[in-house]
């Protein structure tokens, strides 16, 4: 790859200048706009102090934009930075854990993208990131890290397509992609419909509803009353079936956006899923990577079959950009499909269906366990007494009403709980009114723990937790299993021993 | 008690408990002295009503937290604590009322390190620290020849990493 020192993409000014002009549009409009004639000491000092911090920023763009530089060599990423104090990092494409990439508009208009490698790492300088690279070197990078960070490069063999002729390596990385899934028009409706995204301007509709009324009831005093309400109804079903239609079509909108050019494609070693039509992102994960996989149901997914798969990775920037987390396979697959892709993407990795309940007496112990929640807010509300709706009754009704939901959220979380363990897997489902299973391998498992608080000591019953590497760290618990169970799962854990690859001496 | 599981069998070091509760009667007289400073001050001042009730309040709490921190807690925790390691697995025991058994492979952790405030000089104790990628687990007492002992085993147990994927 490169052997010398590179600076970053120049384009990274103009971004980074175009980032300095977002965040600082509010005290242009407050200094220049909203005060524009005042003269006042302290706007007149605020515009100066306004004037040397921008400056200042400017600067320190333009000075870092000298001074970082990145090397790439066979093994890692060497990043420099400082101008006075030099620091190096480097950083071995063995750590880096997924790879995301994002073209933004203003990306697409410079034929740019921005991608990102994101390590285990917990500090801040966690991620790569390069936020301006021409397409053509992103790619070059990606391949680069996945042909060397891999231990034996088995890209070739990979090559079996009949009717692709054998090409270079580079050409072969591409081809060898093959496309899982991708949505069909039929599945996007659906999806929006349990994303409820159309049901958004509901509210501005009823908001409207009550302004209309109030304009016309001032408005049209001096006509009739009778004239009045015909005259607003049929306005009112008009706006109301043109807001409903305008909300279905934004919903629709949304969904397709978002959702209308997602693909989850694998090779031999990678796992890739990009979406968005507008903007594209790509999240691209070693298979060897995956900590875990989760399964999560909404109350509307499971009635409508579908389910959300996501790919649980030690990666993932520290910055908390929600918009970039797509390790989600596609949100609304239909379940026994998101098994079937789990199975073809993943072959390592058993999902099943065999699961063990938990016996009867965890149940008694779920629902006698005390709900600081409900304690705690019946106490607040008997202390203030809230009258709703004009109901002065309404705080023992509130709370009758959370006392109940949690009793059935505690119930269906018991059917739902179950697990499964065999020699290399470990499977959890929990959850009341939204599911989550849990699949992870036995090397994957970080550590575990087993508890019994005094009640489940009585009955025979100990909790179990693993921690898995994520970020951040994930824990994930099951409660009041049979005490045997415990037991099982600790000797279990303890014959990873016998399976984990010991790396050779460095 | 469980059949299968071998519990691990090292204790904390005795003298721990001596500390726990020299250490917990301190920061309890510095308390119930700011405590004493505040009622003073109330007395002095006349303050709100409320403030003397909710200083109240605290008084009985941190009454009650003091017996439990200097005459229970130390017992309980050296009579529950349990550790051992052996080239493969970190296993700790701990907990009275709710009873947690942790295992840590070896291969997970990545650094041990000994730690000792000045009561735990003076009796020549350490505490032990072994962090791994995502969490820490402490041993609080050990005697230092102990401490430093374990420290370089489960270091030298860590230093074989098993490949990370």
């Amino acid at each position: 790859m490169t052997e010398s020192k590179q600076r970053y993409h120049p384009l990274l000014i103009l971004f980074h200048l175009w980032r300095l002009l977002k965040n600082s549009i509010v005290f242009v409009i407050y200094l220049f706009v909203i005060k524009f004639g005042s003269d006042s000491t302290f706007i007149k000092y605020g515009r100066i102090i306004f004037f040397l911090l921008i400056g200042i920023s400017i600067i320190s763009i333009v000075v870092k934009w000298f001074s970082h530089k990145y090397k790439v060599d066979d093994t890692s990423f060497h990043l420099y930075k400082g101008l006075f104090a030099k620091s190096e990092r480097t950083i071995p494409f063995s750590k880096i854990q997924n790879v995301n990439r994002r073209t933004t508009v203003i990306h697409r208009i410079f034929n740019v993208t921005s991608i990102k490698f994101e390590t285990g790492m917990s500090d801040s300088d966690a991620t790569v990131a390069f936020e301006a690279i021409p397409k053509k070197e992103a790619d070059h990078l990606e391949e680069h890290i996945t042909n060397t960070g891999v231990d034996e490069p088995s890209t070739n063999q990979a090559v079996s397509d009949p009717d692709m002729p054998p090409q270079d390596s580079k050409e072969a990385v591409v081809s060898n992609r093959r496309i899982h899934f991708k949505p069909t028009k039929k599945e996007l409706i659906k999806a929006s419909f349990t994303s409820f995204s159309f049901l958004v301007l509901i509210p501005i509709i009823i908001s409207a509803y009550f302004k209309l009324t109030e304009i016309f009831h001032v408005g049209k005093k001096v006509e009739g009353l009778f004239l009045q309400i015909t005259h607003s109804w049929w306005l009112l079903t008009i706006i109301v079936i043109v807001m409903l239609f305008a909300s279905v079509i934004f919903g629709f909108a949304k969904t397709f956006l978002t959702y209308g050019k997602y693909e989850i494609a694998s090779s031999e070693e990678q796992i890739f899923i990009t979406k968005g039509i507008v903007e594209e992102t790509t999240f691209t994960i070693s298979k060897d990577k995956v900590q875990a996989i989760e399964m999560t149901q909404s109350l509307m997914k499971r009635l409508l079959g579908l389910v959300e798969v996501k790919l649980i990775s030690a990666g993932g920037s520290n910055d908390g950009d929600e918009e970039m987390e797509i390790n989600s396979l596609y949100p609304f697959l239909p379940i026994e499909q998101a098994r079937k892709i789990i199975s073809e993407i993943l072959p390592s990795y058993e999902v099943t269906e065999e699961m063990t309940r938990l016996p009867g007496k965890s149940l008694w112990v779920r629902l006698f366990r005390p709900s600081w929640l409900w304690i705690f807010s019946t106490g607040l509300l008997f202390y203030f007494k809230p009258a709703v709706l004009g109901i002065t009754q309404a705080w023992w009704i509130l709370s009758i009403g959370l006392l109940l939901s949690i009793v059935v959220s505690r119930l269906l979380d018991f059917f739902h709980t179950s697990y499964t363990f065999n020699h290399h897997f470990i499977q959890f489902q929990t959850g009341g009114f939204t599911t989550s299973l849990f699949t992870s391998k036995r090397d994957k498992i970080m550590e575990v723990k087993i508890s019994r608080n005094i009640v489940q000591r009585m009955l025979g019953l100990a909790s179990i937790e693993t921690v898995n590497r994520a970020k951040p760290v994930r824990h994930t618990a099951l409660h009041d299993v049979p005490v045997q169970l415990g037991e099982r799962f600790y000797t279990w854990y303890k014959k990873r021993e016998n399976e984990i690859k010991i790396e050779s001496k460095q | 008690m469980y059949s299968k599981i071998h519990s691990p069998e090292h204790r904390l070091s005795k003298d721990a408990v001596k500390i726990w509760i020299i250490r917990e009667v301190m920061i309890d007289i510095l308390g119930f002295i700011i405590l004493g400073v505040l009622f003073y001050l109330d007395y002095h001042f006349s303050w709100k009503d409320w403030i003397g009730w909710i200083l109240i309040v605290i008084t009985i709490i941190a009454v009650l937290f003091s017996i439990w921190s200097i005459f229970i807690e130390p017992f309980l925790l050296y009579r529950n604590f349990r550790y051992d390691a052996d080239e493969s697995f970190l296993q700790l025991k701990s907990g009275a009322l709710k009873e947690v058994h942790q295992l840590v492979p070896m291969t997970k952790i990545q650094a041990v390190e000994t730690n000792q405030g000045p009561l735990f000089r003076k009796y020549g104790l350490c505490s032990l620290e072994i962090s791994t990628m995502g969490s820490s687990h402490t041993i609080p007492a050990l005697p230092k020849e102990v401490a430093v002992k374990w420290r370089n085993q489960i270091a030298h147990f860590a230093k074989i990493k098993e490949v990370e994927e």
